[in-house]
């Protein structure tokens, strides 16, 4: 019976902070209609009919999705690069001292520029086409994961070494059996945040010029004073990165078992 | 014991210092001792010095300043796959299920999947750890940690097993119980192994033979032979003047 009561109070604690949750989003969208109908502050209806619009008349040739759809491509190309030579990169740091004494001090200070000052450099030298669009999200997306991998490959416990060195592993299996391994969870939250900081470095490029993209798509709602557009492409580039976020979220819980056991 | 004893390992004096804030601090003067086929030789030393050290030279993790040690009539030079070890602490690998930790060592060594399986197996069964096999450490009680790490040493195959501290960081009522799990392992699967400790009463309980450690810089203090059949009573009167007389003989661990 005891049991029992002690499940039924966890149960309805559980229930209480659910609906604290879902109370403060449903406030959230409260205080937007109310305000949006006090003022001119569009309504959340006034977005819907605004992307609907967008599928009637397309801006530069693309409806919401469309816009959304490029602003991903070029994320989606600079991350695979990123997630395939910033990982190597970063290994590379974290497991040789030579590399790491000869290359660290040129990355921090590329790594102390903020990506967005390349821009200006990066128009003159290419244009204002996808190449130098892309070039500026790898520039965003770089560090996080090149940072992280060598921190986790570096920081290795010694006493996992130790374990490698009893049982005879040979430098080979050092890496690939124990550092990177036990730098995974590491390296996991380096791809979280170079995908964050990728969305912010695509949005501001794309605002700063271009044809296409949620970015280009909240800079021509400033320019023509189009509210609801605005917000749209907000809620667009929210939601996608949200998703992106809950995806990356499961497949670390695939990955890495042993991290989610831990009781 | 066997009347002729055939001795396996040999420590020739063994120094070793470190430098520590500066100033040169000696962990180890002048070990010297035989270790002989198939014994249970227990070192035991109050407090932290030396013990470790010493377990680590014979492992290969670190090599003595002075002295050598030899393994049958050869000199020992770095970590030798006659030689496994029990970590003090657990050092378990945390992304590897139970049965992949214990296969560690065969899967270094380049065995094949299906055969190192088996072997794994075998020595999980030994220690008592059917059904999780593929529980990942994080998961498990300290003292069925403690029982992969030995399994994960005996899987190799060594000659000798050496074991630092493996039972410090359990409490009491466990540690008891893995006490006899070693010596039930032990005697099913003969090996040398020399276990550190600094629990006169584990040492007293466990050892065929014990070497007994000074404090700072550690030296062999004395020796004792204890021809008690195991397993031991603990309250027999024979074993508690073993245990006295090594306690009067024990320095102070600071």
């Amino acid at each position: 019976m005891k049991i029992m009561t002690v499940k039924k109070r966890e149960r309805h604690k559980n229930t209480f902070y659910q609906i604290l949750s879902v109370a403060s989003v449903l406030g959230l969208i409260g205080l937007w209609i109310y305000i949006s109908s006090t003022s001119r502050f569009p309504t959340p209806g006034d977005i819907w009919e605004r992307m609907i619009k967008m599928f009637q008349y397309p801006i530069k040739g693309k409806n919401i999705f469309g816009h959304l759809l490029a602003s991903l491509q070029r994320v989606m190309i600079a991350l695979s690069f990123c997630w395939t030579f910033g990982l190597a990169f970063g290994i590379l740091l974290g497991w040789n001292q030579k590399c790491r004494a000869f290359l660290e001090p040129l990355f921090s200070a590329f790594r102390a520029v903020p990506p967005l000052a390349w821009i200006p450099l990066i128009t003159l030298w290419f244009g204002i086409g996808e190449f130098p669009k892309i070039l500026i999200v790898i520039m965003g997306g770089l560090p996080p994961i090149v940072v992280n991998t060598q921190a986790g490959i570096a920081n290795v416990q010694q006493l996992y070494l130790d374990v490698g060195t009893i049982f005879h592993a040979n430098r080979r299996q050092m890496l690939f059996q124990i550092a990177l391994p036990s730098a995974l969870d590491a390296v996991l939250a380096g791809i979280k945040n170079s995908m964050s900081s990728a969305w912010v470095v695509v949005l501001a490029a794309e605002m700063l010029g271009g044809k296409s993209g949620v970015g280009f798509l909240i800079s021509r709602g400033m320019d023509s004073m189009d509210m609801p557009l605005i917000l749209l492409a907000m809620i667009a580039i929210g939601s996608v990165s949200a998703l992106f976020a809950i995806a990356l979220n499961t497949i670390e819980r695939i990955a890495c078992p042993w991290l989610l056991k831990k009781k | 014991m066997a009347i002729e004893k055939e001795v396996i390992l040999q420590l020739k004096n063994i120094e070793q210092s470190y430098v520590v804030d500066n100033s040169v601090k000696q962990a180890v003067k002048d070990v010297s001792f035989n270790v002989y086929k198939n014994e249970f030789l227990v070192i035991l030393g109050p407090g932290h010095c030396g013990k470790s050290v010493l377990l680590n030279i014979i492992s290969g993790l670190e090599s003595a300043q002075k002295g050598q040690v030899y393994l049958g009539a050869e000199p020992l030079a770095g970590v030798d796959r006659r030689i496994s070890l029990v970590f003090q602490r657990l050092a378990l690998l945390p992304w590897m299920t139970v049965i992949d930790n214990v296969a560690f060592g065969l899967r270094m060594a380049g065995i094949a999947k299906a055969e190192r399986r088996k072997i794994a197996q075998k020595y999980i069964n030994l220690v008592g750890l059917q059904g999780f096999e593929k529980s990942y450490p994080s998961q498990l009680s300290g003292g069925m940690k403690q029982r992969v790490g030995i399994a994960r040493a005996y899987a190799v195959n060594p000659e000798i097993l050496l074991m630092d501290e493996p039972f410090g960081q359990l409490d009491a009522q466990t540690r008891y119980a893995m006490q006899e799990e070693i010596l039930r392992i032990w005697q099913q699967e003969k090996k040398t192994v020399i276990f550190v400790t600094n629990n006169i009463e584990e040492a007293v309980y466990l050892g065929d033979r014990i070497i007994l450690l000074s404090s700072c810089p550690a030296h062999v203090k004395a020796e004792y032979e204890i021809q008690m059949e195991k397993p031991r009573n603990t309250v027999d009167p024979e074993f508690l003047r073993i245990r006295k007389e090594i306690s009067d003989n024990t320095d102070l661990a600071l």
